[in-house]
């Protein structure tokens, strides 16, 4: 199992215990991943509200550098597998691709459209043996009620993101939950919008949307949420105290990355996960789970 | 017949009650949700209320939420929604105010349309053409999905951001405000873009992608809101929140080759007397983040490799110099636009 990795921007940046995370559980049960050091940020569709064409350049290249490495793409990021699919996408049309790979050309790239990104939370399922998997579960953490949280861009639009051949994908993180012991607590914003992208344009109406779910998440008797978008996390971790102040409520509810979750099962300390990283704190959680 | 419970969310307008009540349907494969709620109501609780009209996707009467996202009754059958014995689960539309069962009052739905004035606005002083007005191919191909709408209000009701800010112009009157936008026969371009720039407008969708899920008809309304930005922009109407924040993002992936999260919050702030409060307001989530290494991580500002950045940088830079030859930008919404309406 080998990957030409894209950690994305805010791994590397505002949530660097994701990126800790990835690397511990990705060691653990020997994924390896070659980072795309060279790789640009995925835009995040915002580089696209002015420069759409220039977003999918920069797409395009990330495609073909793994292409390149002859490995598949892996994302750990809902944004970045939700920007890269939607470039895979619009590459289908070949004028609009050949008019992209003259770009990419001059530094040895091109885009062929054999790269078919995958988002960790699926490549676990996909290219891990089942039983492998489940193996690896050494401290079930059944004590836990786990919300999910998705991101927009992991679960829509369906079309981009292989649901038809993969149906498992639109419940995967539920999966991710039932794999470690810990029992699924649905609530209605689970899929919806975090607020992350209009935070800077406006925030209250950002924040409304992060203190609403994370309400109504605890509401339903969640001890926790569980995301695979480092920038969910931003607005459901980072900014809860903010946003709890926007929707008039105590909220205290601890946001764990994917891989967090899938290393404190597989039996890794809490320290190598970046758990102490988080503004929202995890450690009545641990205590809760057993852990130390 | 096979039978399919239906579990219903019910309000009572005269006592003021919601609550849920089952009921169980025979349904024939090929029939509709809306054929079974007919069957309900003819044979079983005639109080039940709900809008419908043409049974064929066209009037735009009946949407609600089956099993928690929002669609047309009458386009939904049963067995492409039935798991494993569960009931379908029925409600009124999200974001409205319900008036009875699963009526909901749509006034605010319709009043943007009005807000964003979603009619022609001839030329003036200009005599109209002895004929019929032509609309070039290329033109009547980039809108031409968008004056599909039937104003169900489907993507209202899943809206995102309309849940958070009941004033927020929405997908659809958004949707056929970019069909005025890029109709040659519309006097009010600009003006569109300038006020549609404005709070509550453009800037303001989270790009959730829920109104493209919940469109019935393939309108795309969240394209459509996004290439509105990219117009917006283009037509020089970039003093606002949305715009800096796509520049700034944009200038900070240019130098490092990745997202510079330590200016972005000030560049889109803006360098204006305005931003002092807002910025100010940052102050306490920011020491909150001082303390758990997050703004020490960021202001690190993780790049790209050497060799990236350079190349990274000469994109952008050849990418500017193809922008102003042709129309890449056009070409890349056509892209993603023919691809979608494909798909669905």
């Amino acid at each position: 199992m080998k990957y030409a990795f894209w950690p994305g921007c805010v791994s590397r940046g505002a949530a660097p215990e994701l990126y800790t995370a990835t690397k511990a559980v990705a060691e653990h049960i020997g994924m390896e991943l070659v980072e795309l050091e060279a790789a640009a940020c995925t835009g995040a569709g915002i580089i696209s509200d002015g420069d759409p064409y220039l977003q999918d350049v920069l797409n395009a290249r990330t495609l073909a550098m793994a292409s390149k490495l002859g490995l598949p793409l892996i994302d750990i990021c809902s944004t970045c597998i939700g920007v890269h699919s939607l470039a895979v996408e619009k590459l289908e049309n070949e004028e609009y691709r050949a008019r992209i790979n003259e770009r990419l050309a001059p530094e040895g790239l091109e885009y062929t459209g054999d790269t078919k990104p995958r988002h960790l939370l699926w490549a676990l399922f996909e290219d891990l043996e089942d039983d492998r998997l489940r193996s690896l579960i050494k401290r079930p953490l059944a004590e836990l009620k786990l919300g999910p949280f998705y991101g927009c861009y992991i679960l829509r639009p369906e079309r981009v993101l292989g649901f038809a051949e993969h149906p498992h994908r639109r419940r995967s993180l539920e999966s991710a939950i039932e794999l470690v012991g810990a029992s699924v607590v649905t609530y209605d914003g689970m899929t919806k919008c975090c607020g992350f992208p209009i935070l800077t344009t406006n925030k209250r109406n950002s924040l409304a949307m992060a203190g609403g779910h994370v309400g109504e998440a605890k509401d339903s008797g969640a001890d926790a949420l569980v995301t695979p978008c480092p920038l969910c996390h931003l607005n459901l971790d980072a900014q809860q105290y903010d946003a709890a102040r926007v929707v008039h409520r105590k909220l205290d509810l601890p946001i764990l990355h994917l891989p967090q979750l899938i290393g404190l099962a597989m039996g890794i300390e809490p320290d190598k996960l970046g758990l102490d990283g988080h503004v929202v704190n995890t450690k009545p959680l641990l205590h809760k789970a057993g852990v130390r | 017949m096979p039978k399919q419970d239906f579990v219903i969310e019910r309000y009572d307008p005269v006592t003021e009650r919601s609550y849920e009540q089952q009921f169980t349907a025979e349904y024939e494969p090929g029939q509709t949700v809306l054929d079974c709620l007919n069957g309900i109501k003819w044979a079983q609780d005639g109080t039940l209320s709900f809008r419908w009209s043409c049974r064929h996707a066209i009037c735009g009467s009946c949407a609600m939420k089956v099993n928690g996202r929002s669609m047309l009754a009458c386009k939904t059958q049963v067995t492409d929604i039935v798991k494993r014995g569960d009931p379908i689960r029925v409600a009124p539309m999200g974001n409205q105010k319900v008036v009875k069962d699963l009526v909901v009052d749509i006034s605010n739905f319709l009043d943007a349309f009005e807000r964003a004035e979603t009619w022609l606005q001839e030329i003036p002083d200009q005599d109209p053409p002895s004929r019929e007005y032509h609309t070039a191919k290329e033109e009547f191909d980039r809108w031409s999905h968008t004056a599909t709408c039937i104003h169900c209000g489907a993507c209202y009701s899943d809206c995102t951001v309309v849940a958070a800010d009941p004033k927020f112009l929405g997908p659809a009157a958004l949707a056929k405000a970019y069909r005025f936008v890029f109709d040659s026969r519309d006097s009010q371009k600009h003006e569109r873009l300038e006020f549609l720039s404005e709070k509550h407008g453009i800037w303001d969708c989270t790009r959730c992608f829920m109104c493209i899920e919940a469109c019935p008809k393939d309108v795309l309304p969240m394209d459509a809101i996004m290439e509105l930005r990219t117009e917006a922009m283009r037509e020089g109407i970039t003093n606002n929140h949305g715009s800096r924040h796509s520049n700034a993002f944009r200038g900070g992936v240019r130098k490092r080759g990745r997202l510079d999260e330590a200016t972005l919050p000030i560049l889109s702030a803006g360098v204006r007397l305005g931003a002092i409060p807002e910025l100010i307001g940052y102050t306490p989530g920011a020491l909150r983040l001082l303390k758990s290494r997050k703004l020490i991580m960021a202001a690190k500002r993780h790049g790209a490799n050497r060799e990236g950045r350079r190349q990274i940088r000469r994109i952008f830079d050849e990418v500017e110099a193809e922008k102003a030859r042709s129309a890449v930008d056009a070409e890349a919404f056509a892209a993603e636009r023919s691809s979608a309406l494909m798909a669905h």
